[in-house]
């Protein structure tokens, strides 16, 4: 089962968690209904949508409002900590937009790791997990390659600060994979999304996705959150990590051809997508 | 006030927020100032701090009291060797052109100036200027630097302002 954590930007949000829908565009957790946007919104109703075309249980949210004060991320960070229990065992864990705060997220990672949990970061929770050192417990990190490049530099604590920044240089990227395994500062399997998705597993690439290509797709806000919410379903569908990250970037892709967008596209028009895309590749559940 | 060999201090701020709400004011009343990383010590892992010559603590504290900013603190400059990046690149994608500012994506159309999609970033105020910025027009919606609070704001602000720069050359 996945479990999916992060921050909405619904202020005042309580603490919230419980399975979530999305039915006729409409995503809900416990009644709430949240916006469809780049970030935790577009994550999990993609992996909504990958569950219920794999046939698997929705994907259990875990979310607080936040609108960048930080207000939302500590109400989940201390219910991580203290009070958080799985709705069942054999669980893949997402986490995803979290403001980052060393000294939580290490006393929260401390706390899941009991349940044995698959894990996975993006966003804000992949910028902790790395500043806090402890990107070597994560199985799966999803950056794109400026996110690649602050994870390469050891001194990073953010992206906004990385050293020797890069632009989409596709070439750049096999070197900042090798760096951030040789500092510690890499997941077990990196999915990098970006011109060309890079699938690293333990410092080696193990596979590059590039077809179709749709330029669009970068512009438009939350296609790397629908790719995090993908691959994390695939995942808990009992595919191996590497496997699912392979399989999580040409649905991603083919959701894109299949829509066809232009840089005004939003997010939520392309996600029902996903289901076709699944098929097309024959894709199967119940592994 | 501008030389490279006089003492620095740090001005320690409660967010991101405010940290870019006291660096305007200061750079309006003539402070040579620029944002840095705050010390390991005392860094969460998405702040900011304030580099300002110590000389200028007394006129620094009082600029920010009259704009009601209250510094955490106020320290001598230790080591923080970075600081936030200054770079940007666009991209034209026919009638549009997306502005990059580091990690942070800001699109708008080059006719309307209507901004319609962000990208990039992870912390939790992202989603929440998309929702605020996407649809409205530059120079028409507040700035991300003054709805957000993190570095990810802080970049896209950086952005925003060369987009909207952009824009009005274009006019």
């Amino acid at each position: 089962m996945l479990v999916f954590i992060g921050t909405v930007p619904v202020k005042n949000l309580p603490l919230t968690f419980g399975f979530c829908k999305f039915e006729k565009g409409k995503l809900t957790v416990e009644g709430c209904e949240l916006p469809i946007i780049n970030g935790t919104g577009a994550a999990l109703a993609a992996a909504y949508v990958t569950c219920e075309t794999l046939n698997l249980p929705s994907p259990y949210a875990v979310i607080a409002g936040d609108t960048g004060l930080g207000d939302g991320s500590l109400q989940i960070y201390k219910f991580l900590e203290s009070s958080f229990t799985p709705p069942s065992s054999n669980i893949v864990i997402a986490m995803h937009y979290l403001k980052p705060n060393i000294f939580h997220f290490r006393e929260s990672l401390k706390a899941l790791k009991k349940h044995d949990p698959i894990l996975v970061a993006d966003a804000g929770s992949m910028y902790v997990a790395k500043a806090a050192g402890t990107a070597k417990n994560f199985d799966l990190f999803t950056p794109d390659p400026g996110e690649m490049a602050f994870l390469a530099d050891p001194e990073a604590v953010h992206p906004a600060y990385v050293r020797r920044y890069i632009f989409e240089l596709v070439e750049e990227v096999p070197r900042l994979i090798r760096q951030a395994y040789e500092f510690s500062n890499a997941s077990r399997v990196l999915l990098v999304k970006g011109v060309v998705d890079y699938i690293a597993k333990n410092g080696e690439i193990i596979e590059t996705v590039k077809e179709p290509c749709i330029p669009a797709l970068e512009v438009i806000g939350g296609t790397g959150d629908t790719l995090t919410g993908t691959v994390s379903a695939l995942i808990s569908c009992g595919y191996e990590v590497v496997e699912a990250a392979i399989k999580a970037a040409k649905i991603n892709r083919l959701m894109g051809m299949l829509h066809g967008p232009s840089p005004a596209t939003k997010v939520w028009e392309m996600i029902p997508l996903i289901k076709d895309a699944i098929k097309m590749l024959e894709i199967k559940g119940g592994r | 006030m501008h030389e490279n060999n006089v003492e620095k201090g740090l001005i320690i701020l409660s967010n991101v927020r405010e940290t870019i709400k006291a660096e305007e004011a200061l750079k309006r009343a003539g402070f040579s100032v620029k944002t840095v990383a705050p010390p390991p010590e005392i860094r969460v892992g998405c702040d900011l701090a304030i580099e300002f010559n110590i000389i200028d603590r007394l006129g620094v504290e009082q600029a920010l009291s009259r704009i009601g900013v209250k510094p955490l603190d106020i320290i001598p400059l230790r080591d923080p060797k970075l600081k936030p990046l200054e770079i940007f690149k666009e991209t034209q994608f026919g009638e549009y052109l997306m502005v990059k500012a580091g990690h942070m994506k800001l699109t708008f159309h080059l006719k309307s100036g209507e901004i319609v999609n962000i990208s990039g970033g992870g912390c939790p105020d992202v989603p929440y200027l998309a929702l605020n910025l996407v649809g409205k027009r530059l120079g028409k919606v507040e700035a991300p630097g003054r709805l957000g609070c993190t570095l990810c704001a802080y970049m896209l602000d950086k952005a925003y302002k060369r987009a909207l720069e952009l824009f009005n050359e274009g006019k």
